[in-house]
């Protein structure tokens, strides 16, 4: 076995792990934790996909900047652990018979088709590409993203003045 | 020829003009009497026309003339017109006859009626006329089915004419409905015979049946399914049950429709389609023997009722099976002689009755006597029809009845023939108990019990005396044709279509002087009590009192197995039909109640939608191909 | 690894966040179930990109991160808002919308 695949194996049961660990957890700070593994993982998964600039960008923004914001979210609504009420609601088994069903209709899709074999081995700085991509092919997008971003904050500062 | 049938035609369409002219012209019709003058002027010409008719088709002459009513491809499916021969005029001036002579007589009848019921009267008296002349001439069975219908109808508004009185309404109505019965059965028998044969014309088919071209299968279901229709009609058992009832009309309607003309319609489409009956004597035996029933049956009833009206009601019944019986025998012509002379005495008997009633004020026997002295036209006039029915010679109904006992013997029905003398014998003597106990006897002790018709304002009688002019004439015509028909036929003997055996006459007027006899021992010398009678016979007493209890069957059974089913059918509507409906309402409801608790409101469960409508279409498309 | 490797184990993820979408009562939970999808997303996208040396995807992936952070400030924004309002998170007890 390669350290290729078993670096693979390792980051998809932990990112599997934790991403059950989040949607079963009773305590909601700690499901915010382990979605904080999670996306750790996920950064790890890109960085086997040589995609160093995602990967630090996802442990940037995702793992630093979201789960923050979480725990914020968390302890202004003081809502950690229902005392006595559960999690989840009464569409458990049918949710997960579903989700299950899903998951192997799409799984079988995928195995079906003719994909790439093989990767192509990577040429050139990946990051650079991307920046040059960013800024020339869509640099409308990129603008566009600017503006909607602006938008968000904006929105998020109305929403957070107190009331009066 | 053209001109006779024109003849034949002209008489019904004189009668019809007079029931338009009074039906549309409604002030005219409310004046009374002068609607009265236009329907028995139209009844005259109608004679004229009639009489003449039958002059020029005495013989072999047959006119025949029909206009297609419905036509199909080219052909005509029905016609109407006429078919005039020796038979159809004969009976054709018969029910012009009667007809005007009733029409006169009731001037003097009804001559306490408002003004506006004596046009309505005389309306219908012209609508009835017309539809039986159209039924004798018929020259197809679809015509003579519509006339039948529109007699049925006619009976039934001049029966209920004093239709505030619930008796007559529930009369007329037990009319109607009991000869529907047996017309339901003509009906069939008319369209399954045109199944079979192709055609409804008359002429058409005696020429198949000559010629041995119809073809025989069913044609028995046939033949009784017509009959069915002359058992409603001619009052055979067992719906003979209208024709008593149906008294309640006023006594010149009895005259005109329940002696003479609508009764005798059934033996007349029996003697028109003899022909074909002919093919099926099994048929014609149970015609006989169901005459000869109905006529024992009338007779033993006659013997018991109080009711001078009734009397003659069950004769005419009795007498109907009579000609039934010759008929069933495979003689119609006898049945059919019977038939002309009797509408000639019964008519007579009727309207003398009629003025005994206007004269007593009343139906019973029981509050006439003596009348002989108060009222000797009437008196003779009535014996004379009474002779007549008891088959005395020299009087109308002699050779008739005789001919119907030699036509019974001939055919071979021993059985119903010596029912038939048996019957001769009541006959006589229950005719002259009512003469004995109306006209000679002892004066009523009592005063008359009821009225027999509503409304007269008229004065306490002081005493009976003889009718008006306007009523004692046609009584008189009528008589002195009696007498005269009884007369010719003495010494004229038609062609007789077989040969009696020597013994029968003496035994026939044996039988009706000894049924004479009896009657006046009994209620003349009251020699023999007829208390005694009464109690030597006492189970059949009874069961005449009763009507045999046929009419409690009907209604019993009849009505009860009607209603049972209109309740069975009730339910099946309230709870099968209506509570499918509710059901399907129901469920409608219930299923959009069901369908709201997708709108929950939840975002979750959208998502949740969503996930399934996601899985759903991926499945689709997978497994698709 | 074969590319499927790399989609299987998104379409994993993103099924499970999904059952996390559905099942979780408390709306902060349901947004960490909508986070876990959208990592499933970008999995995705950088793995095909990798594979058919496409850079496109890894740019798609850069905006799909920005945009969603956005939305999760936003989203938490909500959350706060409607605590502030009417005392509670529960996503069972949002039904204004209910038919």
């Amino acid at each position: 076995m390669t350290l290729d695949v078993l670096a693979f194996w390792v980051l998809a049961v932990v990112l599997v792990g934790s991403a059950l660990a989040v949607v079963l957890s009773k305590n909601l700070f700690h499901a915010v934790l382990w979605l904080a593994l999670a996306l750790t993982g996920t950064a790890g998964i890109f960085l086997i996909l040589e995609a160093e600039f995602l990967a630090a960008v996802q442990l940037l923004l995702y793992a630093g900047g979201i789960v923050t914001i979480m725990v914020f979210a968390i302890v202004v609504t003081e809502r950690l652990v229902g005392e006595s009420i559960s999690q989840t609601n009464r569409r458990i088994a049918a949710g997960a018979l579903v989700v299950a069903v899903l998951a192997g209709t799409i799984v079988t899709t995928i195995w079906r088709q003719p994909l790439t074999a093989a990767a192509a081995a990577q040429t050139g700085d990946v990051t650079r590409d991307i920046g040059q991509a960013v800024m020339t092919r869509y640099v409308l997008p990129f603008e566009l993203l600017a503006l909607l971003m602006l938008a968000g904050l904006m929105g998020a500062i109305y929403f957070a003045r107190p009331d009066d | 020829m053209m001109d006779a049938g024109f003849l034949a035609l002209a008489a019904p369409l004189l009668h019809v003009l007079a029931f338009l002219i009074l039906a549309i012209v409604a002030p005219l019709r409310r004046l009374g009497r002068p609607a009265a003058y236009v329907s028995i002027l139209c009844a005259a010409g109608a004679l004229a026309a009639a009489f003449n008719a039958w002059r020029a088709h005495a013989g072999d002459q047959i006119s025949r003339m029909v206009w297609t009513w419905l036509p199909e491809q080219g052909q005509s499916l029905a016609t109407i017109g006429v078919l005039a021969d020796a038979d159809s005029t004969v009976m054709l001036t018969l029910v012009a006859l009667v007809s005007l002579l009733v029409q006169v007589y009731s001037l003097g009848y009804l001559s306490e009626e408002p003004k506006r019921a004596l046009g309505r009267y005389y309306a219908y008296q012209s609508l009835f006329a017309f539809s039986m002349m159209g039924l004798v001439i018929a020259p197809n069975l679809l015509q003579l089915f519509i006339c039948w219908e529109l007699v049925g109808l006619c009976s039934y508004l001049l029966i209920g004419f004093w239709y505030q009185k619930p008796a007559a309404a529930r009369a007329a109505l037990k009319a109607f409905w009991t000869t529907k019965a047996g017309d339901v059965g003509l009906l069939i028998g008319i369209i399954l015979l045109y199944r079979q044969s192709g055609t409804f014309d008359l002429t058409e088919l005696q020429v198949l049946v000559g010629s041995g071209a119809l073809p025989l299968a069913g044609l028995s279901i046939i033949t009784f399914c017509i009959y069915l229709g002359a058992v409603g009609k001619s009052a055979q058992f067992p719906l003979h049950v209208w024709l008593p009832d149906a008294m309640e009309g006023p006594t010149p309607v009895s005259a005109l429709i329940h002696a003479a003309t609508m009764v005798t319609a059934g033996v007349y489409l029996l003697m028109r389609t003899a022909w074909l009956f002919a093919l099926t004597p099994d048929v014609l035996l149970i015609v006989a023997w169901i005459g000869a029933l109905t006529a024992l049956l009338a007779a033993i009833m006659a013997c018991v009722q109080d009711d001078v009206k009734r009397v003659l009601a069950y004769s005419t019944v009795s007498q109907l099976g009579y000609m039934m019986t010759a008929i069933g025998a495979g003689f119609a012509g006898a049945g059919f002689f019977h038939l002309l002379t009797h509408g000639v005495f019964k008519a007579l008997l009727f309207l003398g009755a009629g003025a005994m009633i206007h004269a007593v004020h009343s139906n019973n026997l029981s509050d006439m006597g003596r009348l002989a002295r108060s009222m000797p036209q009437t008196a003779i006039v009535f014996i004379v029809g009474t002779l007549s029915l008891a088959g005395i010679p020299l009087f109308g109904g002699f050779l008739s009845k005789e001919e119907i006992l030699g036509a019974v013997w001939e055919g071979g029905l021993v059985g119903p023939f010596f029912i038939l003398m048996l019957v001769a014998f009541l006959t006589a003597f229950y005719m002259f108990r009512a003469v004995f106990l109306a006209f000679f006897g002892t004066a009523p002790s009592h005063a008359p019990s009821h009225a027999p018709h509503p409304a007269p304002s008229h004065p306490a009688p002081s005493h009976p005396h003889d009718p008006p002019a306007s009523m004692s004439l046609p009584l008189w015509v009528l008589a002195l044709l009696s007498v005269a028909i009884g007369v010719y036929f003495t010494f004229e003997h038609p062609e007789p279509e077989f040969v009696a055996p020597g013994w029968l006459m003496p035994a026939a007027v044996g039988v009706a002087a000894a049924g004479i006899l009896l009657a006046w021992l009994t209620y003349q010398r009251r020699a023999i009590s007829a208390d005694a009678l009464a109690s030597i016979f006492s189970p059949l007493y009874r069961a005449a009192l009763h009507k045999f209890w046929i009419d409690d069957f009907f209604e019993g059974v009849v009505a009860r197995a009607a209603l049972a089913f209109s309740r069975a059918i009730g339910w099946l509507d309230r709870y099968i039909v209506d509570g499918l409906l509710n059901a399907v309402s129901a469920w409608t409801l219930t299923a959009g109640d069901d369908l709201r608790g997708m709108q929950s409101g939840k975002a979750q469960d959208y998502v949740y939608g969503v996930a399934v409508g996601l899985l759903v279409l991926l499945l689709w498309t997978q497994f698709k191909g | 690894m074969p590319l499927e490797a790399y989609l299987t184990l998104a379409a994993i993820v993103f099924c499970i966040g999904m059952f996390g979408v559905i099942t979780r009562r408390n709306t902060i939970g349901i947004l960490l179930g909508i986070e876990l999808m959208l990592n499933a997303v970008n999995i995705n996208l950088v793995a095909f990109a990798r594979y058919h040396g496409d850079v496109t995807g890894m740019v798609f992936t850069v905006f799909t991160i920005c945009i969603t952070v956005t939305e999760a400030a936003l989203g938490l924004a909500i959350v706060i808002l409607l605590f502030r309002i009417r005392r509670t998170v529960m996503a069972d007890h949002l039904d204004l919308l209910k038919g």
